[in-house]
């Protein structure tokens, strides 16, 4: 899993758009793979390979926007820059909203292009990287017993050791003993660390 | 002569012997008995027979059966009751010769006073002669009454005081009076309405006093009867006597209330006619080419800006003096062909008027055979203001046409700016790329560089073509007709045509008829028809599934044209949308004008093919339009 070489993966239906860019990128020594349509590129799907999604917006058969709500569906983290027409804006915002890194309208400068690609591909490794520390956190969370998890609940929404234990009808010094052991199983150094953990795990990508 | 066979001759009886012989008229003298006692000369010779002969002889001898066995009757009755049949009146009677033939006479029979017994004598006269005149005046007569009855003119006779002393038959008819009931009276009295009475009255007189009396015509009213006012066409003439002294007037008349009414309305219809060929602007001529008599209307000189009633107009000078020069050759053709098939002839020319303006003249009728030639009639329309008109019409309708492909670019812009698009950011890619290639520490790889110079120049060269195609559809042009093949027609419209499909993410399929014949038109306008059908049924089609989202433009010969015809597998046309789907302004679409397949058809109609729709089998329409193949090719 640890940094394999990150892939463009472009889709369009122009021919000479879509070999254009495969020759750019090729020229900045950035590895690239080209689909004619969504559909090509979903069958060829795979989760994991790193890389980022050049993607047109408008195509025929199944649109770019298609495309990117069938991989939110597969929860796929891949990020998507969307390479639009000049009357395409309205669509571009939808694919902002759904996630999209950014768009280009065509043509383009190059450098935008990449520039974009790049931050793409930042965010493809953040989010790896991320996947990755959330995994370790969940796992620690697992590891925790079910008086702690109740434990860590309450300390994570904020509340005082001697309103989690009225809530849970025990002493105060069996909340701090427990909060202690929930401290040391997950590794925290201090109350902000825990909670941004939690918020970290219970993120979906 | 004279003898009498009982007495001596006395010198009173020798005067009267005298007397008797130089008598003009035949003299018999009989005696009760009808024996004759005496025969004069001038009986003598109206019988031819001798004194001797007679005498003493009965005088029915002297009449023809069946009055000579009646007459001693007669005598026998006149002397038993004395009533006279005769004596002293006189009567005609038939008489007989010696030779036997029969002669009407007259007779007149006296009795000799103091004579006993009785004598009779009688004075005869031929009256043949007379006879004959009579029966001839009475013939003449009744010839004139005949005349005068059956004459279909009112006779009229007025003495020289005005009063009627005869009216004929037909005036009695027209002024609904017996001639009795007017003899006698005063005609200006009776007869003539009271408003021109004392007028006419004084026409008459001053007629009848005028020495050198004439015919003369006039016109004026009478009143019948039944005090209908009557319009009479007069002719009179006075009448004198022998000393030339006025004694009356004698006129004849015409009753022409009624043609009064019919030339009034004849008139009436001649200036109609007249102001309908004005307002028309339409003359009419009838002619005998070359050298018969002609007649133009008003209208016609009016038409060439030329006086009226100008001298006779023969073809060929109307040719020559008012057909425009440019015009001539095909005015002297079709005329040609008129004379030829003497048939009907319909052809417009220019004519160019004394003034230099040009006017556009229709020209029907029709030549047949004349003694003297052949015989035209037709007219003149003068057509200018519906030239003008329907180039007007022309230039608005092509002015429409173009604003309608106008805009159906503007609604296609978004697709276009596409097709655009996607060239120039292929090319601005592969040299961006090749740029960044030629920078590269390594140096670039020459192979790359040349696919990508090799792709700019033809993504260049597409780019170019959409704007090619683009500024064929929208510029400004005037219709012209030129031989396109069909074929190639849907081929070149599939450039602009995909934007759309592709935009709306529908699937064109081209499935063309190597057979498909040569057309005459105009190319663009076609494409503006079929660049119509297309968007109209990707509009169709939109919503479908996307198997569904497949238009089939295809094209097949029919008969002695072709069928192009757009197949769609969408909505179909509602009943509520059907009638009106060729009116202009109505649409269903938010964007639309409405202008489209209104213009769509009337380019196929001037093409003289038809546009139309049926459904496509499985769903949806199709949309088709026919042209007539190009003879001669």
């Amino acid at each position: 899993m640890k940094d394999k070489p990150s892939t463009v993966f472009v889709v369009d239906d122009d021919d000479a758009v879509r070999t254009s860019l495969r020759l750019l990128l090729k020229s900045v020594g950035l590895p690239v793979e080209t689909s004619a349509s969504a559909q090509e590129f979903l069958d060829g799907y795979d989760a994991d390979r790193a890389g980022c999604l050049v993607l047109d917006i408008r195509m025929p058969g199944m649109s770019g926007l298609e495309l990117q709500q069938k991989l939110n569906d597969m929860h796929a983290i891949v990020p998507i820059v969307f390479i639009t027409g000049h009357g395409d804006v309205p669509m571009a915002v939808e694919a902002m909203q759904h996630g999209a890194v950014d768009f280009i309208q065509k043509p383009f400068r190059d450098q935008d292009l990449i520039d974009r690609i790049n931050q793409a591909l930042e965010k493809d490794r953040e989010n790896r990287d991320g996947l990755r520390e959330r995994d370790v956190i969940r796992q620690r969370i697992a590891h925790l017993t079910p008086r702690e998890r109740e434990v860590l609940d309450l300390v994570t929404k904020g509340k005082a050791n001697k309103v989690i234990a009225g809530d849970l009808d025990v002493s105060q010094r069996t909340v701090e003993i427990h909060r202690a052991r929930v401290m040391e199983k997950m590794g925290a150094s201090s109350l902000a660390h825990l909670v941004r953990m939690v918020i970290e795990a219970n993120r979906t990508h | 002569m004279t003898a009498d066979v009982h007495a001596p001759r006395t010198n009173a009886a020798q005067a009267l012997e005298a007397l008797l012989d130089a008598a003009v008229d035949a003299v018999i003298v009989i005696n009760h008995a009808s024996e004759i006692l005496t025969f004069n000369r001038a009986a003598e010779r109206l019988f031819g027979y001798a004194q001797q002969d007679v005498l003493g002889r009965d005088i029915s001898m002297l009449m023809p059966e069946p009055y000579n066995s009646a007459h001693a009757g007669y005598v026998d009755a006149y002397l038993n009751t004395g009533k006279a049949r005769i004596i002293g009146i006189g009567r005609e009677i038939s008489a007989r010769r010696a030779d036997g033939s029969v002669f009407p006479a007259a007779l007149s029979v006296g009795q000799i006073r103091g004579a006993v017994p009785p004598r009779f004598v009688g004075f005869i006269q031929d009256i043949t002669t007379r006879n004959a005149a009579i029966e001839a005046l009475r013939y003449e007569r009744d010839r004139a009454q005949t005349y005068l009855d059956v004459a279909e003119v009112l006779l009229l006779a007025l003495d020289s005081s005005g009063t009627v002393t005869m009216l004929n038959r037909r005036g009695q008819e027209i002024l609904g009076y017996t001639e009795g009931e007017l003899l006698g009276s005063d005609w200006f009295q009776t007869c003539v309405p009271e408003s021109s009475r004392a007028s006419l009255r004084a026409r008459f007189e001053s007629e009848l006093n005028f020495e050198n009396s004439t015919q003369t015509e006039y016109r004026s009213q009478v009143i019948t009867r039944s005090g209908e006012i009557r319009l009479i066409a007069w002719r009179s003439t006075s009448l004198t006597d022998a000393d030339g002294h006025p004694v009356g007037y004698l006129s004849s008349g015409e009753d022409i209330t009624e043609r009064q009414a019919s030339e009034d309305a004849l008139r009436q219809s001649e200036a109609l006619l007249r102001s309908a060929q004005s307002i028309a602007q339409l003359g009419n001529f009838e002619l005998i080419h070359p050298n018969g008599p002609n007649t133009w209307s008003d209208q016609v000189f009016h038409l060439l800006g030329v006086q009226v009633n100008q001298a006779p107009l023969g073809i060929a000078e109307f040719s020559s003096r008012f057909v425009h020069p440019d015009d001539r050759e095909h005015f002297k053709y079709e005329w040609a062909q008129a004379r030829i098939g003497q048939e009907r002839f319909d052809f417009e020319f220019r004519i160019s008027r004394p003034d230099g303006e040009i006017r556009y003249i229709h020209s029907q009728g029709v030549v047949s055979a004349h003694p003297l030639g052949e015989l035209v009639t037709g007219t003149l329309h003068d057509i200018t203001d519906r030239k003008q008109a329907e180039y007007e019409l022309l230039v608005g309708q092509e002015r429409l046409t173009h604003v309608a492909r106008l805009s159906t670019m503007g609604e296609m812009a978004t697709g276009l700016a596409h097709e655009i698009n996607q060239p120039l950011t292929a090319i601005a890619t592969y040299a961006q790329a090749a740029i960044r290639l030629m920078d590269a520490s390594g140096g670039a790889d020459p192979v790359d560089l040349r696919d990508a110079l090799v792709q700019i120049v033809a993504q260049s060269l597409r780019a170019g073509e959409v704007i090619r195609r683009l500024r064929a559809f929208v510029k400004t042009r005037t219709a012209h007709s030129e031989s396109i093949e069909v074929n190639r027609l849907v081929e070149d419209i599939r450039i602009l045509a995909v934007t759309d499909a592709r935009v709306n993410d529908v699937r064109l399929v081209l499935q063309l008829d190597p057979e498909s014949p040569v057309v005459a038109g105009d190319p663009v306008q076609l494409q503006q028809v079929l660049l119509n059908l297309i968007r109209n049924a990707i509009d169709a089609t939109r919503d479908c599934p996307t198997s569904m989202r497949e238009l089939i433009i295809c094209t097949r010969p029919l008969g002695d044209g072709v069928e192009v015809a757009v197949i769609d597998h969408g909505t179909g046309i509602s009943d509520s949308v059907a009638p009106h789907l060729f009116n202009p302004f109505y649409t269903t679409k938010e964007t639309g004008t409405g202008l489209g397949l209104a213009i769509s058809r009337s380019i196929i109609t001037a093409h003289r093919g038809k546009l139309g729709y049926r459904p496509t089998p499985g769903g949806g329409t199709t949309f088709y339009f026919t042209l007539p193949q190009l003879v001669g090719v």
